[in-house]
């Protein structure tokens, strides 16, 4: 089943043509990945499914309804979450604060995802009443995700989740993505880490200048001499 | 000793007074991240709904007239958030400001045309029903004494809204990041309009106990107390609650103490305490400087 479309959408920050028609979609269950060069418009792309930037034309729809127009804030209740590049966890709020805010729109008792959160991010426990600026680089990144889940989210969309992130780290976070994924999370995944984030995909784009150059499976795509050259370094 | 508790006296009331204006400063500018300057306007709008609620009837209680001016503020200060600043949500903060300024002559010169430009008595039954009293030989009025307990109770309120709420959450998530705000399902719009309420609120507050301190109110009233409470809000870091509340209750005390020493220069003397401050600290006393890791 679809459970986002992305369809001929054209994006500008003034007058710079960032998104060019580009269309794409991700399968309920799927890993898809984005990858591309800097500046080639993933960021972009993320922010317009999730309404902090608007598309001049064509469609987005979200398990079958169009949200071309739809306020952000309204998206997480339909089952969106976005991870932010660079994280935007709330700086001065403590762990726990920022964990409330990512269930911000839940009425329900949601204590029991508190701690599944904590489970699975065992470091935040013994941190969760450190001020989030505190926190070190990959903390910050397990908190961004940590919040993002405490919305329950059908679609998770990470932005270069393994930025800044030591070789381990990257691992582990890749590693928790896969689990995430495993328990019945559709993820579009955005990375600069295109050979790890192939490895995962079950399909990819790649973006060059705005428009997507390339899409096939994970596999394909690892494959591929031209994006080995490109993106791959070898 | 009785002249220095006196004077400490007045200048807690008067920078309670301060406080309560800075608190809708600093809590529009950490939220919008604009210098609302018709905001010291809305004080002298309130003020003015308290005597032309009083004037329609005498029997109208006093406390009638201030729970108007309250409701007249909030619908004031959300209208013109609504019509002129939130059009401006991405424009250049020049721009802004000046609109701003705009907003502020357009009341005083509204208030010149409905109301005139001699002074008006102001007064509220209730501000001789509390009986003076005295703590030593140190005389604190019936208007002083209100002033201090509502200010104190108002500020624990609100620091307990914005710490431990929902919606206090919410704006602190907004100060800091209205994307991410907006991404956990927070309507930014509405937080903002919010914020303009508390503020608005806390200003027509501000305008009873002045109006009660001065008995007089004209269409420039709200001007000196505005930029007063603006100084503090800056003075105790643009921003911070609890910077505008300290800010806004030193500005008060020293003006006073100024104002025994060498009269005619206490506005200059505040002025040199802010500026002080801010060379040694640019960021106020209580602000902060964010570092972020990336
Ligand atoms: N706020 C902005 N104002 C103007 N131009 C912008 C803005 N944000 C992005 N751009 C431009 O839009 C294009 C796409 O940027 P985007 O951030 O989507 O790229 P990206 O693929 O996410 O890059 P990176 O891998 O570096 O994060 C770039 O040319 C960028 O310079
Ligand atoms: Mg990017």
């Amino acid at each position: 089943m679809r459970m986002l479309a992305v369809n001929n959408i054209n994006v500008y920050y003034g007058k710079i043509h960032a998104i060019k028609d580009v269309s794409f979609e991700v399968k309920s269950g799927e890993i898809v990945a984005l990858i591309g060069a800097n500046g080639a418009g993933k960021s972009t792309i993320l922010k317009t499914i999730s309404g902090l930037l608007r598309s001049k034309t064509g469609s987005i729809s979200f398990n079958n309804e169009l949200i071309t127009h739809t306020e952000a804030h309204k998206l997480i209740a339909k089952g969106m979450a976005h991870v932010p590049e660079g994280r935007r966890i709330f700086l001065q709020m403590t762990v726990m604060e920022n964990l409330d805010m990512g269930a911000y729109i839940r009425k329900d008792n949601y204590k029991k995802d508190i701690e599944s959160v904590f489970q699975r991010f065992p470091r935040l426990q013994e941190r969760k009443n450190q001020i989030a600026g505190t926190l070190s680089g990959g903390e910050q990144q397990m908190l961004a995700m940590g919040r993002a889940l405490m919305g329950k989210p059908s679609l998770l969309m990470l932005d270069e989740p393994s930025m800044g992130l030591a070789p381990i780290l990257v691992d582990q976070i890749f590693g928790i993505i896969k689990e995430l994924h495993e328990s019945g999370t559709t993820i579009l995944l955005v990375e600069q880490n295109a050979e790890k984030a192939l490895a995962i995909a079950d399909r990819a784009y790649v973006l060059e200048s705005g428009k997507v150059a390339v899409s096939g499976t994970g596999k394909e795509l690892a494959a591929s001499d031209k994006i080995k050259k490109a993106y791959l370094g070898g | 000793m009785t002249e220095f508790f006196q004077t400490l006296v007045s200048g807690l009331s008067l920078g309670s007074i301060y406080a309560l204006i800075a608190l809708g400063y600093t809590m529009v500018y950490g939220i919008a991240k604009m210098l609302n300057f018709a905001h010291g306007d809305i004080i002298m709008v309130g003020a003015y709904a308290v005597i032309t609620t009083v004037m329609i009837s005498e029997a109208i209680p006093g406390i009638v007239a201030v729970v108007i001016s309250v409701i007249v503020c909030v619908v004031l200060g959300v209208t013109i958030e609504f019509f002129a600043y939130r059009p401006l949500r991405k424009a250049p903060s020049l721009t802004v400001l000046i609109t701003a300024i705009g907003v502020s002559y357009l009341l005083q010169n509204l208030a010149l045309l409905i109301f005139g430009s001699e002074q008006k008595s102001f007064k509220l039954d209730f501000f001789d029903m509390i009986k003076p009293i005295y703590i030593g030989k140190v005389y604190i009025n019936g208007i002083t004494f209100l002033t201090l307990v509502v200010t104190v109770i108002i500020m624990i309120a609100l620091t307990l809204f914005i710490n431990k709420t929902r919606l206090g959450k919410a704006m602190r998530a907004v100060s800091e990041d209205k994307e991410a705000a907006e991404l956990m399902g927070i309507n930014v719009n509405r937080t903002i309009t919010l914020t303009f309420a508390i503020g608005s609120a806390l200003a027509a507050v501000a305008s009873i106990f002045y109006g009660g301190a001065y008995t007089y109110i004209r269409p420039t009233t709200g001007s000196m107390p505005g930029i007063k409470a603006f100084t503090a809000a800056v003075f105790g870091g643009i921003g911070s609650i609890p910077g505008a509340m300290l800010g806004g209750i030193l500005l008060g005390v020293i003006e006073k103490f100024a104002e025994n020493a060498i009269s005619q220069w206490s506005n200059a003397i505040v002025f040199v305490v802010l500026v002080i401050v801010l060379v040694v600290k640019p960021t106020g006393l209580l602000g902060k400087k964010i570092n972020e890791k990336v």
